[in-house]
């Protein structure tokens, strides 16, 4: 097993680099970035969803890595630790939301934003994603049964999507960090979809037999 | 020099120093405004530099010193204008969390991408369109022909729900259009900004389709609020908050405060300014602040106070800002949903 793939495989190596990012902005405040603390619960607020936004596209992006490179082993390493980084995810967007509260000081102004678009898909992206964390126990599993649970989880991908139309709202302008997050796991999706369809069809062979060819 | 908000973190505790921000009282002249010793000291350098035919040397050793618009220091504190009742915000906030997409898109950005070899020192604004007297003049002079400036302490608001109070240092926007004397068929004053993509990164995409451009309808160029200002705290103005010279409605959302002037063209058509072009759904032309009138993605019902803390409360967002006695007949029986 090489370095990689133990450390990949590692839960305290990815807890850890989950955790890091929850840490990091203590960094900027403490040494008084005036940027920051200009209005320090937005910079909260913004990273946080950034962080959320980053752990979802990883986590999609996992299961298609395994189909795309059944070999890699680095592939399957990775694939241990999609509930921990789909549960963090939601942990993120969580306390992104909390910081929502904190900038808009409480829950008027927030029901006021509530009539927009951009709040409102916000605020579904993190109700999917807090029916997807609640249902993450294996105990949940058993008891919905594999078929209906599959199909529950599938929501993760319309949970992407509205994460990123949330993310490209924030701002005046298209932001471009956007496209960096969310095109990757849209390729690889691609990508997944197309493997799947060639493997689906017939052989050519056995095509071209039954086209019957003199 | 004015002392920045101490080392502090804001909203992390409640009962820290850092709730004492310190707010100049309004019979104050601020520290800064008397004589901010090492401007002074830049510019006797400077002159020194200039003097002894080492310009060139000289903008280089003094880069994050030299800006321009020089003139008109000491400003005399405009009384009708002390920002009474108002919190001014931080000099160092105020310098450091800018909207100036030239400079990037983030508002850490100008602050480093704005003082990093462009030079606001010489500069020169163009007047034109339909002005009787057209012409292209220096800053300093144009500065020192309106008698000097004025520190006026104005409320900020920012289109994306946040608000500042700035000390601003100007001359009024009035005596501009009284010296370009605009012609009758003259209706709109439309503002320039600089083109430099060799210092200004922001300006090598093109999608912003630069130039920045704004503009006024010419009554609301010469009502008494319209400031040009050319400095903030009484220093010249930093690169990043648009040196040398840039336009201050406190009425209006902040992005119409175009920055960095270099043209100033008087028109019968009305100017077509940056925000508009971009997205006209959710930025007009006239920009006022209108708690009423709600932005596409948010609500404009209340605003952020910068500087404030984690914490900091937020505070409704008042009729054209607070200024409706100056400006509401500017926009008598205009439909204020609509012409937003």
């Amino acid at each position: 097993m090489s370095f990689l793939e133990k450390l990949l495989r590692s839960r305290v190596f990815v807890l850890t680099a989950i955790i890091l990012p929850g840490i990091w902005p203590a960094w900027p405040i403490l040494d008084g970035n005036p940027t920051v603390l200009a209005d320090p619960a937005k910079f909260l607020l913004h990273h946080f969803g950034f962080v959320a936004c980053v752990l979802l596209a990883v986590v999609l992006s996992l299961s298609p890595l395994r189909v795309l490179f059944p070999k890699s082993r680095l592939a399957s390493a990775l694939n241990r630790h999609r509930r921990t980084v789909g549960v963090s995810a939601f942990f993120y967007a969580l306390i992104h939301l909390g910081f929502q509260l904190v900038h808009e000081n409480g829950w008027p102004t927030f029901w006021i934003d509530l009539r927009k678009p951009f709040l409102l898909v916000g605020v579904a992206t993190l109700v999917i994603l807090s029916l997807l964390a609640a249902t993450s126990f294996n105990a949940a599993v058993r008891w919905m049964g594999g078929r209906r649970w599959k199909n529950l989880h599938r929501l993760a991908y319309l949970a992407a999507a509205l994460a990123a139309y949330h993310q490209a709202a924030a701002r005046k302008i298209f932001p471009v960090q956007v496209l960096w997050i969310f095109v990757p796991l849209a390729v690889l999706e691609l990508a997944r979809m197309v493997r799947q369809t060639l493997k689906n069809r017939p052989r050519p062979a056995a095509a071209a037999g039954v086209s019957g060819v003199p | 020099m004015e002392k920045p908000s101490p080392p502090c973190l804001p909203g992390l505790s409640i009962h820290s120093a850092c709730m004492n921000i310190r707010v100049p009282k309004d019979w104050e002249l601020p520290e800064s405004a008397a004589t901010p010793e090492r401007e002074y000291r830049a510019r006797s350098r400077r002159d020194f530099l200039k003097t002894a035919g080492l310009g060139i040397a000289g903008s280089v050793l003094l880069r994050p010193g030299a800006r321009a618009a020089t003139a008109g220091f000491p400003s005399r504190a405009n009384p009708d204008y002390p920002g009474t009742g108002l919190k001014v915000t931080p000099y160092n906030l105020i310098t450091s969390y800018n909207n100036f997409y030239e400079f990037g898109m983030d508002k850490g950005d100008p602050v480093g991408n704005a003082n990093n070899g462009w030079n606001t020192e010489p500069w020169t604004v163009e007047i034109g369109g339909l002005a009787r007297n057209p012409g292209k003049w220096d800053v300093d002079d144009l500065v020192k022909k309106f008698g000097g400036t004025e520190e006026r302490v104005y409320r900020h608001r920012c289109v994306e729900a946040w608000s500042m109070v700035v000390p601003w240092d100007g001359f009024p926007l009035a005596k501009l259009v009284d010296f370009a004397d605009p012609k009758p068929e003259a209706k709109y004053v439309q503002f320039t900004s600089f083109m430099d993509p060799k210092h200004a990164e922001g300006q090598r995409s093109e999608s912003f389709g630069w130039p920045y451009l704004e503009g006024l309808r010419l009554d609301e160029a010469r009502n008494e609020l319209a400031l040009i200002a050319t400095g903030i705290y009484g220093k010249p103005i930093p690169n990043q908050n648009g040196a040398p010279l840039r336009l201050v409605t406190p009425w209006k959302y902040g992005f119409k405060g175009i920055k960095s002037i270099v043209r100033v063209d008087f028109t019968g058509k009305e100017p077509y300014n940056t925000w508009q072009r971009l997205a006209s759904n959710e930025y007009g032309f006239y920009a006022n602040v209108n708690p009423q009138v709600d932005h596409p993605r948010w609500s404009q019902a209340s605003e952020k106070v910068i500087g404030g803390g984690i914490f900091s409360g937020r505070q409704a967002t008042l009729m054209f800002n607070g200024y409706e006695r100056q400006v509401a007949a500017l926009y008598k029986g205009l439909d204020l949903a609509r012409y937003y």
